[in-house]
């Protein structure tokens, strides 16, 4: 039944929900020890996607395998293969952390004894004690976010799927979570994780996949990502508002559109390096804009997805962080 | 037989249960989701009281209020009339709270969870509906003990076990059909407002408050022979010590139309997938 060593394989993935077309044709494989990054704007069919592969959802077309088992007609085999934690499944919040992994634990039919030892090693691992015995109610969002992602691990499953797991979480939570994702990997867990975050995706996936509006736009490590888009940024700092409009108005399209209104900082991806960056400046003051700063740097995944996605995308982004 | 397999050497799934392993596991499921419920349970206090806030309000409200008025009509005492019909009214704010629950559960996103877990789905409901029947026998004590300080007598000890079983049956059936309503809908504040609709008419149309004699004589065959009236009828029987008729055996049959309706669809829906 497998096909290659992939623990997780995706296929030509499609769903619809009326005349809305939330996945258009999505592929993929993760191995064992893999991260793969789903990278995208809200609805851009990041959770549309889990959910499928994660059998919270029927699959309108395509195919999806889990451990060699087809998704749509071995959903039982497939669930005891997966675990599935972030904005998809949550944890009873009347419970505390043990009882929450308790619960679980029973219905992953992990025999008693092993169950309560798992259950400490987890606790301990992920230094749940503080608050192990506390209604989950009474959690931060980083402590629950963290149970979350532990109930997701109580039957050690070889493929975990995390659903912006990190989305709302103050840095140093985030950078806890992400320790969780290394080590997971480390320990040879085929894992999928959507996120928001470029700064996210580049540390923690081994590949990326960039969906916008159902459809993978791009596709590749971060690495090749960041090359393939091969032009730097200009980054010019204006000195007051009216400059920055007057700026703006100038550059038309050629300004990102990551461009700041708050920070009056502008980004123009250039293809000509210093020679184009000097044009553009020269342009800008003549124009009468004052620049207080500028540099010129290598792009970043930002810029990537960016280029990538448009600034619709971007817009609706904004509404959501 | 179990068949077992080994995707990748190292992990044992299970591929194709038999019948009985099938069982067993549905089994332990429904037991660890009562577990769960019963937590909850113990953890919101609040809830019994909300179980039978509703009872007593109606208790009281008739008996001191109406009690004179309805009375008179009975031919025995007002509380000896009313409060077996508050007993069943009580069981069924329960099966209300069966809906309330399971939809929590669904805006929760609990219930995603479950569905990603290799468990018996029914269980979900299985397991609610049984630990809301637990709490229910708790809440019609509850009511039954204000009752009594207010002046109620039970006929028998036997007669007040045998009308809480009753009672517990008929919100137990009617906790399905609540079930069904929030697998459907899955939104905690459309389900209260369902409830209504099935809730209000069967509870004041009905022979809990008021004989079916002082109704219009339209409405008199729907109030006779509903749920709610043959089971008041039945355990008001069974706590007055007087004949119930053939009202046991329509509670009863109410009871396995209303499982053997609502137990399928409701697992239907929960199962349903968009």
């Amino acid at each position: 039944m497998r096909t290659s060593d992939a623990v997780i394989a995706v296929q030509h993935l499609r769903k619809s929900f009326g005349s809305v077309e939330a996945v258009k044709d999505v592929s993929f494989e993760v191995g064992p020890g893999q991260v793969l990054g789903l990278l995208g704007p809200n609805g851009a069919g990041k959770t549309t996607t889990i959910n499928m592969v994660s059998t919270l959802l029927k699959i309108d077309g395509g195919e999806a395998t889990v451990g060699g088992f087809d998704v749509r007609t071995q959903p039982e085999v497939v669930r005891q293969l997966i675990g599935v934690a972030g904005q998809s499944a949550a944890v009873d919040e009347k419970l505390t952390a043990r009882e929450n992994l308790e619960l679980f634990g029973r219905l992953y039919k992990i025999p008693r004894g092993k169950r309560s030892a798992r259950i400490e090693e987890l606790i301990k691992q992920l230094d749940l004690g503080a608050f192990a015995d506390r209604p989950a109610s009474t959690y931060s969002g980083g402590e629950r976010r963290r149970l979350d992602v532990v109930a997701a691990l109580v039957a050690d499953p070889p493929a975990v799927f995390l659903d912006e797991p990190t989305t709302g979480l103050d840095p140093r939570s985030r950078s806890e979570l992400w320790g969780t994702v290394r080590s997971l990997a480390s320990n040879g867990v085929a894992i999928v994780l959507s996120t928001q975050y470029l700064e996210e995706a580049d540390r923690l996936a081994d590949e990326i996949l960039v969906i916008d509006r159902g459809e993978i736009v791009a596709q590749g490590t971060p690495e090749t990502l960041k090359q393939d888009l091969e032009r730097d940024v200009l980054e010019i700092q204006v000195g007051d508002r009216n400059g920055f409009e007057r700026a703006r108005e100038l550059l038309g399209p050629d300004a990102n559109p990551a461009t700041d209104a708050e920070t009056l900082r502008i980004d123009i991806p250039v293809h000509g390096g210093a020679d184009r960056s000097l044009a553009l400046l020269r342009q800008l003051q003549d124009g009468g804009v004052s620049i207080s700063n500028f540099q010129l740097r290598q792009p970043t995944l930002d810029d990537v997805f960016l280029a990538l996605t448009g600034p619709s995308s971007m817009e609706a982004e904004e509404i959501t962080t | 037989m179990t068949t077992r397999n080994t995707y990748d050497g190292t992990r044992a799934v299970v591929i194709d249960p038999s019948v009985a392993l099938r069982l067993r596991r549905a089994g332990h499921d429904t037991g660890t989701v009562l577990w769960r419920d019963m937590i909850r349970t113990t953890r919101q206090p609040e809830m019994l009281v909300f179980a039978v806030v509703m009872g007593v309000f109606f208790l009281v409200l008739f008996n001191y209020v109406f009690g004179g008025a309805i009375g008179a009509g009975t031919g025995y005492d007002y509380l000896q009339y009313l409060l077996p019909g508050v007993l069943v009214i009580t069981a069924l704010q329960g099966a209300q709270q069966t809906s309330m629950g399971l939809a929590a559960d669904f805006s929760e996103g609990v219930n995603d969870r479950f569905r990603s877990l290799p468990m018996n789905q029914s269980a979900v409901i299985a397991g609610r509906t049984i630990a809301d029947a637990l709490r229910n026998i708790a809440g019609l004590i509850l009511v039954a003990v204000i009752g009594m300080l207010m002046g109620f007598r039970f006929a028998s000890f036997g007669g007040a076990v045998a009308a809480i079983a009753l009672a517990t049956g008929i919100g137990y059936g009617f906790s399905w059909l609540g079930a069904a309503i929030a697998a459907k809908v899955r939104q905690s504040d459309m389900v209260g407002m369902l409830s209504m609709f099935w809730l209000f008419p069967l509870m004041l149309a009905s022979t809990a408050f008021a004989p079916v004699e002082s109704m219009p004589g339209w409405l008199q065959p729907f109030a006779t022979y509903q749920p709610i009236s043959v089971a008041s009828d039945a355990v008001r029987g069974l706590v007055n010590g007087m004949p119930v008729g053939d009202t046991i055996t329509l509670t009863l049959a109410w009871i396995a139309v209303l499982l053997f309706v609502f137990v399928p669809m409701s697992v239907h829906l929960y199962r349903k997938v968009d």
